[in-house]
């Protein structure tokens, strides 16, 4: 399949008086694996729905391999779309769903029987081209969507939250095997979901969306380690934040707060001086015993475990640090030091890991 | 969405209904005859013209005698039908009246020219007598039996208190052979007696049914007891098998049953042939079937009859009224009019009147109680005298408030006024007649 | 989510509307128009003092609302304990229930009246042997009681059907709360069951009250003929087209019919309370107890062999050759069949014809207009869904009389037949009289059909007509289904419109005919026959549809469970 770009470009919609996108510049690399993330409402199933056509925005442009395709119809489009709730027909066996898009486009009936069975083949569901919808798993319906869209050799694929509908472990195994698929198609792809865990696992690139705005845009690394805003550094796995002040101090930035008192920061943060937040995700916080050796440099704080959670790989402990709530993630192991709540412990933070967000 | 409009059903609509213009087009010949009469008389009727005449099809429309009058009139000038035929020569009058019919000469020289006083053909030649009837009474013998009843023999025997509820009759309003039954016995007794005799009657009747087949019908199935019938109805019935009987009062009438050929008919060439046949010897003789059981026009015929067939020319039936058709017509709807507002409408009350009335008569019977005999003589007169008199009855400008079907607000509120009024009036008479009766009914212990 | 209309459905959209507006919205206006105008046009309200005026008029109005209204009240006393008994407790019976539910509906109550009479009647079996033994006469048909009688014999099925469906969609949790702060028995019905399941009662009575109201073959043929019906239709067909007396019953019938309808929605609005809750379940049920047993069953049996009164009695009328002052028939034939057979074969034809016409129109209109409902924004397509669903307030009579006021002087094109004398438009009567009926199951069926299927279509290359085609239509079919055979049913045995404007009896449908043998001497047996076919055919029909739409709906009601 040919490797297309898919550009947004200033998509303004509204439903009514709701505005539900503003400003979408978004532009999306041909092969790409890119992922829409955001919580409901975000207004990222929509977005998707404006590149398939079945919405329509007020103003702004969408471009298709430089095309601009906004008054084209969605059966003209060539974009293939699967459905949150897969849109399988019942009245069709597994094979004429899948064949339905070659049949749209008048393709020869050997043709057809053809791309049928390579689709089907791709997704591993040969055996199963007699039966009809019903008869079948939630994860073989879902494989069958997708062979129905890929049949037809779009320009770009759509997922609108594929594996929502799938249990736990289904759902892990499937997104590995979809990014597989795609790499070996080589289409590019646009993928919404409201897992974030989903998207920066198998995406090349993610957009986060709130409120129907663009929050950041970045690969997965980029927007866990260097979140623009709070609402990233929430989102976007578990963060420690804390309000302080940044000012300019002999050689370096000073960071002061109430709870964490003042915090010399390594390099120049991107932020002005003023009132900021500070981030810091769990898993760069180690507890010790209140009194053992910390390496210079870190900051050190005292405080007493609340709560825990025993996460499997690692422990969650909520450690009360003066009027401040610290989340602390330790791996766990056999031999490993765990604490129980109540006990006192010493938490040491490593500046460079932390980062300064405007408030 | 070429294709949802489209649909094989809608095709398939299309196709019929593009089928179907050609129909009239290729259509055969037809005549078109608009009629009151029963199945079993116009399908012999179509069967034998039919059979006689191969290109032609009958066409019947079944109606009621005034629901007919009303289609003719009705009628768009470009689709009349082509014959009408009903029992009641009186609806041959209106519509006559109306320029609605068409001349026709009289085919026939053998058939008389009145039966009793009554002609048998339109003197001014607008229709034809085709059949013969007489009014009588029928009767089911095991409700008789059953509710150990004498067979009546004159009219006036129904208005005797044994047969209070036992007794069934249909509205003029609603039966051409009704409103001539009802005209027969105005006629015979006079207004005043004669409107006496049909409130008694009328108090007897368990039902005041909507058509005039609702009678026999009833009579029939046993529902009713004795009911007032057009004489075919009577005879036919006995012939099928049903327990009946049938008699003719000596108050009757005979009465033709016409065949007219509609002003501007459709067919009009087919409409004569048709009635050439009903006249014909052939087409006479269809009437003697048992389940038709009507009395043809021509005498000759009668040689073929079967046995115990009535024979009106010979005299076996002997009409004592000699019917007034001028004088039906002039007063046509006030007659109908006025049984419905105070019989049809006010049944209910008339028969509680009726009761009540019977009910103090038998407590009275054998006493000597002159204050109770005054008092339920009262009630008498309040139940059974007519709200219209015999002197207004013939007021013409009276008669002129009905003629005028063509109704605007005016009009309308008139006539419902004067309706309004007979019905309330008879209403407040029964009731003060129930009050009197059983005041007379107190007294009598 | 909607989306812009195109040409092609817009266009379509007005075809509809012109056909509703010439065959439904101008008749009935014709018709209100006389009611409301002097000869010479003006408007005026003189007609409706006048017809107040008229005693018998008055009483004709209150009698049909009395008639009505009774009738609700004897089809809920028959139905109210059987649905009680299904919902309430373990059962057996449950099944003869459901065929309770659905015998008296295929026979149309005209057709059952005369057999009813021949049982019930004051000469009738019944009577006969009360009077035999007892001295007793029951008036069960004389008068506005006859009237009352056949027609809940024949409706009470639309509340047993409604009041089961409330009563089952009421989640025990209701119940259940209720009853752990402490309410039980009569008190927990009165308080809490009987509430819930009111509103849907309330849909069902409605339909009752308006469906009685309206009929006007049932009196006229059990002889009653001081209601509103009966007296609309003798003032047109007897004093003629011009008289307004006959306009302003009409005017009073469509009023009513429409106040009931408007009436039962109102009350019903936000209070569709009782749906089940998602993994709800709905009133537990008991065992029941001997004595309760005992009267169940005895209910059951009762209103069975009322329910087969009027068939068996049909039954036996169509065999018999003679039957006067009997309990049953003394002699019996098969000439009245053969006689149906030798003379009255194009009668079922035309039937077939024009139902056929009437339900394919139906549900191709149907389809339409519930497709433009409920996927495009055309504006007016509301307006249209309403008219479309209005013509159940209409009564047949009234649309009868509509039609030959509207048509008269109008000619077939091409032809000079009159357009009042063409057969067509019975089927237009009939098509217009059922359309509700099937627009409410295509509406009801696409409802169920998530747009995703139509996008999943169209996303793959399938234009908008290609996919209503291939996706749309073949998925709703279960309901277009449905629609086809209730519109087809229900108009072969419309009689109110047919009594107006059949001219000829070569036109005549089956139930025209049925109607036509009963006005003669010996054509009850023949009209008996031709009832039996009739009913028949319907019920035949009735169960066939529904073994269809079962395994159709078998197989794909669990995907359309998915979100």
């Amino acid at each position: 399949m040919a490797k297309v770009k898919v550009e947004f470009q200033d998509i303004a919609l509204a439903f009514g008086k709701t505005e539900v996108l503003r400003n979408i510049d978004l532009a999306i690399e041909p092969g790409e694996f890119f992922a829409l993330l955001g919580p409901s409402g975000s207004g990222k199933s929509t977005l998707l729905r404006v590149i398939a056509g079945f919405a329509r925005p007020q103003s702004g442009r969408v471009l298709v391999d430089g095309e601009d395709i906004s008054a084209v119809p969605p059966w003209k489009r060539d974009i293939g779309m699967v459905f949150q709730n897969y849109a399988l027909w019942p009245h069709m066996t597994v094979h004429d769903n899948v064949a339905f898009g070659l049949e749209e486009r008048r393709l020869p009936r050997d043709e057809v029987k053809r791309k049928v069975a390579a689709a089907l083949d791709l997704v591993g569901l040969t055996e199963l081209a007699a039966r009809r919808p019903s008869q079948l798993s939630g994860g073989q319906q879902q494989r069958v969507a997708l062979a129905r869209t890929i049949a037809i050799e779009p320009k770009v694929l759509l997922l609108d939250e594929p594996l929502s509908n799938l249990d736990a472990k289904l759902r892990v195994h499937m997104r590995v095997e979809l990014l597989a698929l795609q790499r070996k198609l080589g289409v590019t792809t646009i993928f919404v979901t409201h897992d974030q865990e989903e998207a920066l696992s198998i995406s090349d690139r993610v957009a986060v969306l709130e409120a129907g705005v663009i929050q950041q845009i970045g690969t997965p690394i980029e927007l866990f380690d260097r979140p623009a805003n709070r609402f990233i550094a929430n989102f976007v796995g578990t963060i420690n934040l804390f309000a302080g002040t940044l000012s300019a101090g002999a050689g370096a930035m000073l960071f002061e707060s109430e709870a964490l008192g003042t915090i010399t920061l390594p390099g120049i943060p991107a932020v002005s001086p003023g009132e900021v937040e500070i981030a810091f995700r769990p898993h760069v916080v180690a507890l010790s015993d209140p009194g053992a050796p910390v390496e210079r440099g870190l900051i050190r704080l005292g405080g007493r475990v609340a709560a825990r959670e025993f996460l499997g790989e690692f422990i969650r402990y909520t450690v009360e640090s003066g009027d401040a709530e610290i989340i602390a993630d330790q791996a766990h192991y056999t031999g490993a030091r765990s604490f129980a709540p109540g006990e006192a412990v010493q938490l040491a933070i490593q500046p460079q890991q932390m980062r300064v967000l405007a408030r | 969405m070429p294709s949802l409009s489209m649909p094989k059903v809608m095709r398939l609509a299309c196709a019929a209904l593009a089928l179907s213009f050609a129909v009239p087009v290729l259509a055969q010949q037809q005549v078109v005859i608009v009629t009151s009469f029963p199945k079993e008389l116009t399908a012999a009727y179509k069967k034998a013209f039919e059979a006689k005449n191969p290109g032609i099809k009958v066409e019947i429309l079944n109606k009621p005698t005034p629901a007919g009058v009303a289609y003719i009139r009705e009628a768009p000038a470009n689709n009349k039908p082509d014959v009408f035929w009903v029992s009641a020569p009186d609806a041959f009058q209106v519509l006559s009246q109306e320029k609605l019919l068409a001349r026709i000469e009289t085919p026939a020289k053998e058939v008389p020219n009145k039966i009793g006083n009554y002609p048998i053909n339109d003197p001014k030649g607008y229709y034809l007598g085709q059949a013969l009837a007489g009014y009588g009474m029928m009767w089911n013998t095991r409700y008789m039996k059953a509710n150990k009843l004498p067979p009546p023999k004159e009219w006036a025997d129904l208005a005797k208190p044994i047969y209070f509820g036992h007794v069934a009759i249909s509205s003029p309003s609603r039966s051409g052979t009704t409103h001539l039954t009802v005209e027969t016995i105005l006629q015979g007794e006079g207004w005043e007696k004669g409107w006496r005799q049909m409130l008694m009657i009328s108090g007897n009747c368990a039902a005041i049914t909507e058509r005039s087949f609702g009678v026999p019908d009833g009579v029939n199935s046993g529902q009713y007891g004795i009911g007032l019938v057009i004489d075919f109805f009577g005879l036919a019935a006995k012939s099928s098998g049903f327990p009946t009987e049938f008699v003719y009062p000596s108050v009757t009438a005979i009465v033709p049953a016409n065949i007219g050929l509609v002003a501007g008919a459709k067919n009009p060439e087919n409409a004569k042939k048709f009635i050439d046949y009903t006249l014909s010897p052939e087409g006479q003789e269809l009437l003697f079937d048992p389940q038709i059981s009507r009395l043809p026009v021509l005498p000759s015929v009668y040689a073929k009859a079967p046995a115990g067939f009535p024979n009106p020319f010979t005299g076996k039936i002997k009409p004592k009224v000699n019917f007034d058709s001028d004088l039906s017509e002039s007063r046509y709807y006030v007659v109908s009019s006025l049984f419905d507002q105070t019989i049809t409408f006010r049944h209910k009350e008339l028969t509680q009147a009726a009761k009540a009335i019977n009910n103090a008569a038998a407590k009275l019977a054998g006493k000597d109680q002159a204050q109770a005999a005054r008092l339920l003589e009262e009630a008498r007169e309040l139940a059974y005298s007519p709200v219209v008199s015999d002197l207004k009855a013939r007021d013409k400008e009276f008669l002129a408030l009905y003629r005028n079907t063509k109704r605007d607000a005016l009009k309308t509120k008139q006539i419902t006024a004067l309706e309004e009024y007979w019905g309330n009036t008879a209403r407040k008479n029964y009731a003060r007649a129930i009050e009197l009766a059983n005041q007379a009914a107190a007294l009598a212990k | 989510m909607s989306r812009r209309y195109n040409l092609p459905q817009a266009t379509l959209a007005l075809v509809i509307a012109l056909f509703l507006l010439v065959f439904l919205v101008v008749p009935v206006f014709t018709v209100m128009f006389v009611a409301f105008t002097n000869s010479d046009g003006s408007l005026t309200f003189a007609h409706f003092r006048s017809f107040f005026q008229l005693t018998l008029m008055r009483e004709a109005f209150y009698n049909s609302l009395y008639v009505g209204g009774m009738s609700v009240v004897v089809s809920s006393i028959f139905a109210l304990p059987l649905a009680y008994f299904t919902a309430r407790f373990q059962f057996r019976g449950a099944m003869l229930i459901q065929t309770l539910g659905v015998l008296p509906l295929i026979m149309p109550p005209f057709v059952g009246a005369t057999a009813m009479q021949l049982l019930f009647g004051r000469s009738g079996s019944l009577n006969l042997i009360l009077g035999d033994w007892f001295d007793l006469n029951l008036p069960l048909m004389e008068g506005l009681n006859a009237v009352i009688f056949v027609e809940a014999l024949h409706y009470f099925p639309f509340i047993l059907l409604n009041l089961t469906v409330a009563l089952n969609n009421i989640d025990s949790a209701m119940e259940e709360s209720a009853q752990n702060l402490g309410a039980s028995g009569f008190r927990l019905f009165r308080r809490i069951v009987f509430p819930l399941a009111l509103p849907g009662y309330m849909a069902g009575a409605a339909l009752v009250f308006l469906k009685v109201f309206d009929d006007v073959a049932t009196p006229l043929v059990l002889n009653v003929t001081d209601i509103l019906a009966a007296q609309a239709y003798f003032r047109i067909t007897s004093i003629g087209i011009d008289d307004p007396i006959g306009y302003v019953a009409s005017v009073i019938m469509v009023i009513a019919s429409m106040a009931a309808l408007w009436g039962s929605t109102w009350v019903m609005r936000g209070k569709d309370y009782a749906t089940l809750q998602r993994g709800g379940s709905s009133l537990a049920t008991r065992k029941l107890g001997p004595w309760q047993a005992l009267f169940a069953y005895g209910w059951i049996v009762l209103v069975l062999l009322l329910v087969l009164s009027p068939h068996l009695g049909l039954v036996l009328l169509s065999f018999s050759k003679m039957w006067s002052f009997t309990v049953i028939p003394e002699a019996y034939t098969l000439d009245n069949y053969a006689a149906v057979f030798r003379d009255s074969p194009f009668m079922l034809w035309n039937s077939l014809l024009y139902c056929g016409i009437a339900a394919g129109l139906d549900v191709a209109i149907g389809t339409a207009i519930a497709y433009l409902m409920l996927r495009t924004n055309l504006p007016g397509r509301r307006l249209l869904d309403f008219i479309a669903s209005a013509a159940v307030a209409i009564p047949g009579v009234v649309l009868g009389i509509g039609y030959l006021r509207t048509f008269r002087g109008f000619d077939l094109p091409f032809t000079d037949l009159p357009f009042v004398s063409f057969w067509m438009i019975i089927a237009f009567a009939f098509t217009v009289r059922r359309l509700p009926y099937a627009l409410r199951s295509c509406v009801a069926s696409l409802q169920q059909l998530h747009p995703s299927m139509e996008e999943a279509a169209e996303n793959l290359g399938a234009s908008n007509r290609r996919t209503i085609f291939r996706i749309v239509v073949p998925l709703m079919a279960g309901g277009i289904l449905a629609g086809f055979v209730t519109s087809f049913l229900t108009a072969a045995v419309e009689i109110s419109a047919t009594l107006m404007l059949v001219s000829a009896t070569s036109d005549a449908p089956a139930s025209y005919g049925i109607y036509l043998y009963m006005q003669s001497i010996v054509g009850r047996g023949p009209g008996a026959a031709l009832g039996v076919i009739t009913v028949l055919l319907v019920g035949l029909g009735t169960y066939a549809s529904h073994r269809i739409m079962r395994a159709r709906s078998l197989r794909f009601e669990t995907l359309q469970l998915l979100k």
